[in-house]
């Protein structure tokens, strides 16, 4: 039960105090099971309907069915938790709890649903079983666990602690590792059903996202102020994970574009209107394909995305594609000239696609629209030339002063330019997480430019911007990620929260296209950033223990939550090929066998050789001999050395009581009488409780009298 | 009197199919209200999976039905390697309790066994009926419900729970209390053996064949004695010896467990190397014969035709108990000397399974030509309606 409610935490729908109250609730009444019994009985008469009133009220107020639902669960769960049940009601227990598990493990696809469900099924089929054999000691019927009007017996004399005493007697390692074997044997063969059930896609998309509403967690957005990518850094969470086909084509200084802002105003970059507009970034589709025409890259690695909830709606990507598949149909709008894919809704859950064909380590990002309309700038457009300065007339005189000391001289190509620029900006500014604006009049970003305080990437890119913008170049700012690490054991790109990064793309007219321009990067790493595989990921390289644990993660994306019906026949012909494989293997080391036999009786015979050749038959023979003449002992389960927990009880009791007799004689008959000749031991043990109680409270006159 | 029987000594596959196509009588297995609920969680889970394409309803989903499995295959091994034994202890008499045994015993290597109960019925069958499909019944319109109303009052059964863990080679033993109701041969067996181990999904019941007959005496019935009515003594030859221990040795015979050490001859043992116990005659000569005759015409009344066999039953066993019992009889069937306890309990055997039978001239005529025998004869004759009186010599000696 409160594995099932510490799912709420992390589910992100409001609920946790009343998770909390639950999980309170029902420790409260593990810690004193005799207090359920005092709630009065109009207070079980009221309580159905009142949690149904409150489900009502929820839904009415919110608006969300999800969520709804699940509070609604939560008091069902503090309900039964706080109340003495029959068996049906553990089957409810049961019930109710897999239904929060499955929706937070729908809802998030988190790891943690694996581990959960797991742990869940463990404690659930134990209690099934426990109650199965609890029900059979009581010929069949159920254990009264339910008195009216009254605290049961088992509630007002609960002992923990003795409990946990008898589960140790009792514990044996072969009963524990027969159980544990037999788990091991059902997450075998569900994971043997998870490959082999049929599947076949139905066009539909996921019922339960619908009912949630998502909230926005980091800063890729749309819009941003200065500072909100710097506080994602602080974040150390996995962002994505990006595979790719072939490692030895991974570049060492991945870009990973998700968002194009051209627009400044009011000391921030957002994307503008007429960006977003239908000419630019088109229509949205409701498909699970995007094939942009007239792009084909030949022979380039296919990369697989792991995007996890709460990132940003843009979906990272290193350059041009020849497609991308998602793995059901999702609503997206793509813009083939920023190249840049935004879903509709905020993804709750990870989000895999997979991109083939893309220029991965491209610095330029060829735009024949945009070239186009460059090249027609004289005709009024509603379409941006990215250029504007929002800034006023002291401001762009600064900003004209800055530009001018970069190319003092003849007319530099952009590329060089923005170079020169950055290099202006490093020389001027540290860089620093925390940096501080001047105070003073005008544009912030103008007002840091002229300062030499230190900044972040987001300050460099902006003010690289304006530069570029002041000196008559197209420019914009990009977020996305830079880097990251690769997983040693799982072979993947591992992306988090803090590789978020800002940059600059400037407009080219010679080459037709927008070139990359960082300008934190020195020019060291834009060298480096040239090389591939093997050896530019070197540096790259994770070994850590949390490198092993993302492998885990990885291992659960690429092959649970990510199998689909190809997985499935790709997996089948890969059990076919290793069956294949196996039955040469197996001929192959038969024969192996053969010839080393033959050539075992062939050689040269000596006594000595006879000698090694005899120990060596009768070590073999020894451990079978050892068995089968019982030296070697096979015990059976639930024979343990310690012997009868009953017998052992009755002795117990035994040393401590002399009367009465017919006491006395039921627990002589549990400490040596056969099984079958027993009374019910747990009545027995009951009365001898009551006795030596009795005993205690005797007064001490008597006892000196006697 | 015991019966054996043994499930799960040999696996097939082939005993697998064909269990599943054509299942074993009383084999089943049901869904409890778990397995109901399991069931229809998978199909809800199953049908979500599918409509969303979610690899975590999938999960679920074949963790569901991997439990499911894991529940089928405990429950077989559970079962498996399982003997039982059926052990009655015969007298059963009518209207007495009487404790029925089954002995069960876990014959697995290493596992326990937990969770069984076993169904226990005893039916009245005549002698030599062949079986026949037990749920039909044969009646029109209302009689049905009189025909079924009929079953509870001559069947018996119950559901015997085996309360304690059964430890690999463990045996245990589980009783069943019941009382027949009628005389007659009762057919006691163990119809199946069911569990809901180990998660209670499923309740599987398995059809086993073990039954055994056993007869069931009449019910004893107290009586009234009419003195003066008692047998006389017969003279010289018309004296017979049977077994006492009284009188002169009349015979020797083989030692059995409960015989008197001081009975033992000695040696005649010695010379034929096994104990020999030496049988005297009863010095009381005031003994009678029993003969009673099934005639239908004489007893038309299936109550009285009953008192008729507890009362005889009673009286031969009131007689035998005071050593005045010579011999007995039923109808045109010999007259059988009343020795030992095994000729009492033959006849009262007999008893249990007399049946009113159609007049017949042969046992007239048996009565008739009984000669000297007729001599301290004890018949039976309706006393009124109900009644039932017992005549020796002409004299009433005793009635119900």
């Amino acid at each position: 039960m409160l594995l099932s409610i510490a799912t709420v935490f992390y589910l992100d729908i409001d609920s946790e105090s009343m998770a909390a109250v639950a999980a309170a609730g029902v420790l409260l009444a593990l810690a004193r099971p005799a207090l359920p019994a005092r709630v009065p009985n109009w207070a079980h008469r009221l309580a159905f309907p009142a949690i149904v009133l409150f489900f009502a009220g929820d839904l009415w107020h919110t608006g969300q069915l999800l969520p709804a639902i699940v509070r609604l669960d939560l008091l069902l769960l503090l309900y039964r938790g706080m109340s003495h049940r029959a068996r049906r009601d553990d089957l409810q227990i049961i019930v109710l709890g897999l239904f929060l598990i499955v929706v937070a493990g729908v809802l998030t696809v988190s790891l943690l649903f694996a581990a959960q469900i797991l742990v869940f099924t463990a404690c659930a089929l134990g209690l099934l079983m426990a109650v199965t054999i609890a029900a059979s000691t009581e010929g069949g019927q159920s254990p009264k666990l339910v008195v009216r009007g009254g605290v049961p017996l088992w509630a007002a004399h609960a002992d923990w602690a003795r409990l946990s005493r008898r589960l140790r007697e009792i514990a044996d390692w072969r009963l524990i590792a027969s159980a544990a074997a037999l788990f091991l044997g059902v997450i075998a063969l569900s994971g043997l059903l998870f490959l082999m059930i049929p599947r076949f896609q139905l066009e539909n998309s996921l019922f339960l996202e619908r009912f949630v509403t998502k909230k926005a967690m980091t800063g890729f957005s749309d819009s941003i102020k200065f500072g909100d990518i710097t506080e994602i850094t602080q974040d150390d969470g996995v962002a994505f994970f990006a595979d790719v086909s072939d490692s030895a084509q991974a570049p060492a200084n991945p870009y990973w574009r998700m968002v194009v802002l051209d627009e400044y105003r009011d000391g921030g970059f957002r994307m503008s209107s007429s960006l977003k507009s239908v000419q630019v970034f088109g229509r949205e589709h409701t498909e699970a394909n995007i094939r942009p025409v007239g792009h084909v890259v030949r022979g380039a690695p296919t990369w697989t995305f792991y995007l996890e909830s709460g990132v940003s709606r843009y979906l990272p990507i290193l350059g041009r594609f020849n497609a991308l598949r998602f793995r059901e149909a999702q609503n997206f709008r793509y813009s083939a000239d920023l190249v840049l894919v935004a879903l509709r809704d905020e993804p709750a859950t990870m989000t895999a696609y997979r991109v083939e064909g893309m220029a991965a380590d491209a610095p330029e990002l060829a735009d024949p629209t945009f070239a186009g309309r460059w090249r027609n700038r004289a005709v009024p457009s509603v379409l941006p030339l990215q250029l504007g300065l929002a800034l006023s007339r002291d401001d762009k005189d600064a900003l004209a002063r800055i530009t001018a000391s970069i190319a003092p001289g003849a007319a530099q190509a952009p590329g060089a330019f923005a170079r020169s620029a950055s290099a202006l900006l490093r020389r001027q500014h540290g860089y620093s997480l925390a940096p501080r604006i001047p105070a003073g009049p005008g544009d912030p970003l103008v007002r840091w430019m002229s300062s030499r305080e230190p900044g972040h990437c987001e300050l460099f890119a902006g003010a690289l911007v304006l530069i570029a913008r002041s000196a008559g170049i197209p420019a914009r700012v990009v977020t996305g990620f830079k880097g990251g690490t690769w997983n040693a054991y799982s072979g993947n790109y591992t992306i988090r929260n803090s590789d978020a990064h800002a940059w600059v793309e400037v407009w080219d007219d010679q080459k037709r296209a927008w070139l990359r321009e960082d300008p934190l990067a020195v020019a060291a790493e834009e060298a480096a950033s040239l090389e591939r595989g093997d050896a530019a990921l070197a540096g790259r390289t994770d070994r850590s223990w949390a490198a092993r644990i993302n492998s885990i993660r990885v291992f659960w994306y690429r092959r649970i939550v990510n199998f689909d019906q190809q997985s499935q026949e790709d997996t089948l012909r890969a059990v076919r090929s290793a069956t294949d494989n196996s039955g040469k293997w197996l001929r192959a080391g038969i024969m192996a066998a053969a010839r080393g036999i033959k050539s075992l009786i062939l050689g040269p015979w000596d006594v000595w050789r006879l000698v090694r050749m005899a120990a060596a038959a009768a070590a073999l023979a020894w451990v079978p001999w050892m068995l089968a003449t019982g030296r070697w002992r096979v015990t059976a389960l639930g024979r343990g050395r310690k012997g009868s927990p009953v017998r052992r009880e009755a002795g117990r009791w035994l040393t401590r009581l002399d009367g009465p007799e017919a006491l006395v004689a039921d627990l002589q008959r549990l400490r040596y009488g056969p099984a079958p000749t027993w009374p019910k031991p747990s009545d027995v043990f009951r009365k001898a409780r009551r006795a030596a109680r009795s005993r205690r409270r005797r007064p001490a006159s008597f006892q000196s009298i006697s | 009197m015991s019966a054996n029987a043994r499930i799960g000594r040999r696996f097939y596959w082939r005993h697998v199919l064909w269990g599943l196509l054509w299942p074993r009588r009383h084999e089943k297995i049901q869904p409890t209200l778990s397995g109901v609920v399991l069931i229809g969680l998978s199909f809800g889970i199953g049908t979500a999976a599918y409509n969303s394409a979610s690899n975590i309803l999938f999960i679920a989903l074949s963790l569901l039905l991997a439990c499911l499995i894991l529940s089928g295959v405990l429950s077989w091994l559970n079962l498996r390697l399982l003997e039982w034994q059926l052990e009655i202890m015969p007298p059963l008499r009518a209207g007495q309790e009487t404790e029925v045994g089954l002995l069960v015993r876990n014959a697995k290597k290493f596992l326990p066994t937990y969770a069984l109960w076993f169904e226990f019925a005893a039916r009245p069958i005549e002698r030599g009926e062949t079986a026949r499909p037990e749920s039909t019944i044969t009646a029109k319109g209302i009689d049905v419900w009189a025909a079924l109303s009929k079953v509870p009052e001559s069947s018996a059964g119950r559901t015997v729970h085996l309360r304690t863990r059964l430890d690999p080679g463990g045996e245990a033993r589980l009783d069943w209390t019941f009382t027949p109701a009628r005389r007659g041969l009762l057919r006691i067996e163990v119809l199946g053996i069911g569990s809901l181990f180990p998660f209670g999904f499923l309740k599987k019941l398995t059809g086993i064949d073990l039954r055994t007959d056993v007869p069931v005496w009449p019910a004893p019935v107290e009586y009234r004695r009419f003195a003066g009515a008692g047998p006389r003594r017969p003279s010289g030859d018309l004296q017979q010896a049977r077994a006492g221990n009284e009188g002169d040795m009349i015979a020797l015979r083989r030692y059995e467990p409960g015989d008197s050490h001081r009975l033992i001859h000695w040696k005649a043992s010695a010379r034929m190397g096994r104990l020999l116990i030496r049988q005297h005659s009863a010095q009381s000569s005031e003994a009678c014969s029993i003969w009673l005759t099934c005639d239908a015409a004489l007893w038309t009344r299936p109550d009285q035709f009953e008192l008729l066999m507890s009362f005889a039953a009673t009286l031969a066993q009131d007689l035998f108990r005071a050593g005045r019992l010579q011999a007995a009889g039923i109808d045109a069937g010999p007259m059988v000397a009343m020795r030992r306890v095994a000729d009492l309990e033959s006849f009262l055997d007999r008893l249990a399974e007399a049946r009113p039978l159609p007049s017949s001239r042969e046992g007239t005529a048996k009565t008739a030509g009984m000669g000297r025998q007729q001599i301290n004869l004890l018949t039976f004759e309706p006393d009124g309606a109900r009644g039932v009186a017992a005549f020796i010599n002409g004299n009433k000696a005793a009635a119900t």
